[in-house]
């Protein structure tokens, strides 16, 4: 297993059994029994995920844990704490952690939790990171379609439609960022955008595939094509490979139906697809 | 305009473009080009012909010769033999297929010959993107007849002596909207044109405002005249974007033409037009959604009072139109209503685009004149099911919609008479459902498609249809019970009476229709557990009747999970746990060996005696 894991305690035992645990599935950890000593390591170190206990002496976990959103540190924070009272356990899920852990624990149980929380952090980070380069890089020419259209009446739909040309799809910190320059609220933008189904908020792969069922393709078995899709690219449909080169939708007529059961992949059209033969379509995009 | 010997004109529609026609075209360009012959033939890509089924296709002019399914490879021919030489290319002409002999005349092909073209009149016929052809076939005529001799009411009076009733669906009088409209004082108007074909499998419009912008706009400036209103929008589907590419196109010529803009044609009357682009939700076909949508916000309904020609959108009187409808305005303010009353019946005047698909020889985009029976527009213009096939029903109006059965073929296609069938004319959309398909699964299907598309903010469409689709879904998965059917009836007759808008109203329709007309396989499915179309997977098992099969081994080769068995000449079997359902053993079997048994687990004994008493 991949991953870098720092675990703060200050009972030296539970470090070491951590350590014990955590090291031979191949994760990097390092173990500190202060927070005044982790609070050092992570000026010069990022980790993954930090598995800190609550109660400590000099400074608690709490406060650890505000200090590491104050200071913006990226990592997955993972509560682990002999007293799982309703109140700590509710001031530290609205700091944002990933999980909690209580003591005792079981190996198999730190493996499990620790495994799901590598894996959504690797998850996120490659999404924020792609959703701030995307709209970093793209930042000016967002500003200048919402000048331009703004005063229009009705202005919103079409910005986002512009927008979603420009950057591929509508993430949230897109929406905020036009919330705040026509001066409605978030929820408004959010409220349009999850209603037409043009706009999406995930983006597309490398490679979109359309699909349409519509009825004159439905009655050409064009559900089957979708299963077929489904099951070569192991995804769901509106889904995304882990690659990022394929990405699934369906759609509801393309008003191409002489032509059904029709597959669109990027700009190119197929028409009378063989439910069997589907995935070969692909072949050329690979 | 240049004026030249020849002119082919190749058909640019999606269809024709998806099959290869701007290669073609290319082609073309080059091949009359290394021959010198570019100077004496034009090649001009119009918007769809409608025939979409044959393409890529050309019509040539003035000899009106026409030639399908041309690729690359068969333009040095077509250049050397037919214009050069004179002499047609009669392997590329469409065939007969009962007296196998080349017709080579596009009026004299049936799929041509049955059809009126009125909203049509241009397809095929001009470039679309340029507006002196649209010019040269009087477009625009009307438009100044309406704005120079007549007034507000004399449009109105013309347009409800016409008896045209709206094309989207619903068919109410166009000219009777107008009045309404027109008879409200305010200094705003709208005149909007709905353009956002949602309906699966329904493509008319599409094909107007691809192939005839122009019309769409005249149509427009028509009506904005006769209710006052100085600006529109057209909405459209973004999913339709050479569509919103020729609007636009349009709208620019004419304001350059002054056709559009401050005082058209010295008459006093300004109307400004601008192309809105929808976002994808079906529930926007809905007047009042649609106003929603342009407002920029989510597209919801409102309830009605107020209708939309007294407070629409911004709140101010709007009258909004299908595209279909606006193509039809010009023709009948300059030929009159009587002109227009010629074709079709007392209530369902003029003509209809439908766009025929699903399990038909021609699909395609065609223009009746109303009150011809199905059975023309299935057999004579759709050329029959393909072969083997059998019709079972034909479906009209899409999700609004319902299933006409094979037994009613020979109703009219009047609103009037569709609507006795349970079905409606809708906006177009015909899908020919063959004897493959399940019909509880077509109905799931189509329910599946309005749960989805319910916008949410009336209880009996957002949960109603949801729980209709649920059953459905219990049922082809064999677990529907006794009651069912009577429950489903139930709740849709409780959605139809009181969702607030069309999509709730008539989202049922393809449930009722299909439980009328095919109880039968509602029952077979709830209490035999058996489909006997082989759709619903749970519901059927494939077995090969041993007397019947001769060992062919045609079904083994293509069974594609290799779970067909036996000897050459000997009869073979099904390995149930390998099976997947797939029909390909059903479809490819020359001798009908292979029946399709109930759903449960059965042994060899059991299917051999059930295929016997299925035989």
């Amino acid at each position: 297993m991949e991953g870098s894991i720092l675990i703060v305690d200050d009972d030296p035992i539970v470090v070491k059994s951590c350590e014990y645990v955590l090291k031979p599935e191949g994760y990097e950890v390092k173990g500190v029994t202060k927070v005044k000593e982790a609070m050092g390591v992570l000026v010069n170190q990022n980790f993954d995920l930090i598995i800190t206990d609550l109660k400590m002496p000099e400074i608690d976990g709490v406060k650890f844990i505000s200090w590491l959103k104050e200071k913006n540190i990226p990592s997955g924070i993972i509560v682990m704490t002999g007293y799982p009272s309703q109140e700590s356990i509710k001031d530290t899920l609205e700091l944002g952690i990933v999980d909690y852990v209580t003591k005792p624990f079981s190996p198999s149980f730190l493996l499990d939790v620790v495994a799901k929380g590598i894996k959504f952090m690797m998850t996120r980070t490659t999404l924020l990171k792609g959703e701030v380069d995307a709209s970093k890089s793209k930042a000016e020419e967002l500003k200048k379609i919402i000048q331009t259209n703004k005063n229009k009446p009705g202005a919103l739909i079409p910005i986002l439609q512009k927008t979603q040309e420009l950057i591929g799809y509508l993430p949230a910190s897109v929406q905020r960022i036009i919330a705040k320059e026509l001066r409605i609220p978030v929820s408004e933008v959010h409220a349009v955008v999850s209603f037409y189904s043009f706009f999406k908020m995930k983006p597309r792969g490398k490679h979109s595939i359309r699909l349409c069922l519509g009825t004159a393709c439905y009655v050409k078995q064009a559900t089957e094509i979708l299963e077929k899709l489904k099951s070569h690219l192991k995804i769901e449909a509106d889904g995304i490979t882990e690659d990022r080169k394929f990405s699934l939708e369906t759609v509801r007529c393309l008003g191409a139906c002489g032509l059904a059961p029709v597959v669109v992949v990027d700009g190119d059209t197929y028409g009378a697809v063989d439910p069997v033969k589907a995935d070969e379509l692909l072949v050329n995009y690979e | 305009m240049k004026t030249y010997r020849s002119n082919i004109m190749l058909c640019g529609g999606t269809g024709c473009i998806t099959t290869g026609s701007l290669k073609v075209r290319d082609a073309l360009i080059a091949e009359l080009e290394k021959r010198g012959l570019s100077d004496e033939v034009s090649v001009t890509l119009t918007g769809c012909n409608g025939y979409c089924a044959q393409g890529p296709l050309i019509e040539v002019h003035p000899e009106g010769i026409f030639y399908q399914k041309l690729t690359v490879a068969d333009v040095p021919q077509v250049v050397e033999e037919h214009f050069i030489k004179g002499r047609p290319v009669e392997k590329l002409m469409y065939k007969d297929p009962a007296l196998k002999s080349s017709v080579p005349a596009m009026k004299d092909i049936p799929f041509f010959s049955f059809q009126v073209l009125r909203a049509l009149r241009n397809k095929g016929l001009i470039d679309p993107e340029k507006i002196d052809e649209y010019i040269a076939r009087d477009g625009y005529m009307a438009a100044a007849k309406a704005l120079t001799e007549m007034k507000s009411e004399d449009i109105i009076s013309v347009m409800k002596d016409s008896g045209l009733r709206g094309r989207g669906g619903a068919g109410f009088s166009t000219g009777l909207k107008w009045e309404f409209c027109a008879k409200i004082t305010g200094d705003v108007k709208y005149i909007l044109c709905n353009g956002d074909e949602g309906d699966p499998g329904a493509f008319m419009d599409r094909a107007v405002m691809e192939s005839d912008p122009h019309v769409v706009i005249e149509g427009m400036i028509i009506a904005g005249k006769a209710i006052g209103a100085n600006k529109g929008y057209i909405y459209v589907r973004c999913e339709y974007p050479l569509a919103v590419k020729r609007l636009q196109k349009a709208i620019e010529q004419a304001k350059e033409y002054g056709l559009l803009g401050e005082n058209i044609l010295n008459s006093g009357y300004s109307l400004d037009l601008e192309v809105y682009l929808g976002a994808g939700a079906f529930v926007c076909g809905e007047e009042t959604a649609l106003m929603r949508s342009l407002e920029g916000k989510r597209g919801m309904p409102i309830p009605r009072p107020p209708f939309p020609v007294q407070k629409g959108l911004w709140g101010k009187p709007s009258v909004l139109n299908n595209v279909e409808t606006f193509a039809n305005v010009p023709q009948i303010i300059l030929r009159g209503a009587d002109w227009f009353k010629e074709l079709g019946t007392e209530k369902s005047t003029g003509t209809k685009v439908f766009a025929l698909s699903g399990s038909i020889t021609n699909v395609g985009l065609i223009e009746i004149a109303m009150g011809i029976p199905l059975r023309t527009i299935v057999y004579d213009i759709g050329g029959g099911l393909p072969k083997g096939k059998k019709l079972k029903a034909v479906q009209l109006g899409g999700p609004s919609g319902g299933c006409v059965p094979a037994h009613l073929i020979d109703t009219p296609v009047t609103y009037e008479d569709i609507v006795k069938t349970g079905a409606i004319v809708g906006s177009g959309g015909m899908i020919v459902i063959d004897d493959s398909n399940c019909m509880v699964n077509v109905a799931k299907f189509f329910l599946e498609f309005t749960t989805e598309e319910s916008c949410g903010k009336c209880t009996p469409c957002r949960v109603g249809t949801k729980v209709l689709k649920d059953l459905l879904y219990e049922i082809t998965e064999g677990r529907g019970k006794e009651g069912d059917i009577e429950l489903l009836l139930d709740l849709a007759a409780d959605i139809g009476r009181s969702s607030l808008c069309g999509l709730g109203q008539t989202a049922p329709n393809p449930l009722i229709t299909t439980i009328r007309y095919f109880r039968n396989e509602y029952e077979e499915h709830i209490h035999d557990k058996w489909c006997q179309t082989g759709v619903c997977k749970t519901l059927c098992t494939f077995v090969i009747n041993k007397e019947k099969c001769k060992g062919c081994t045609l079904c083994a080769k293509k069974c594609p999970a290799k779970a067909i068995s036996g000897e050459k000449k000997e009869p073979h079997s099904v390995d149930q746990s390998l099976c997947l359902k797939c029909r390909t053993c059903y479809e490819v079997c020359k001798f009908d060996a292979v029946s399709i048994c109930p759903g449960k687990k059965i042994d060899k004994e059991e299917a051999a005696v059930c295929s016997e008493v299925v035989v």
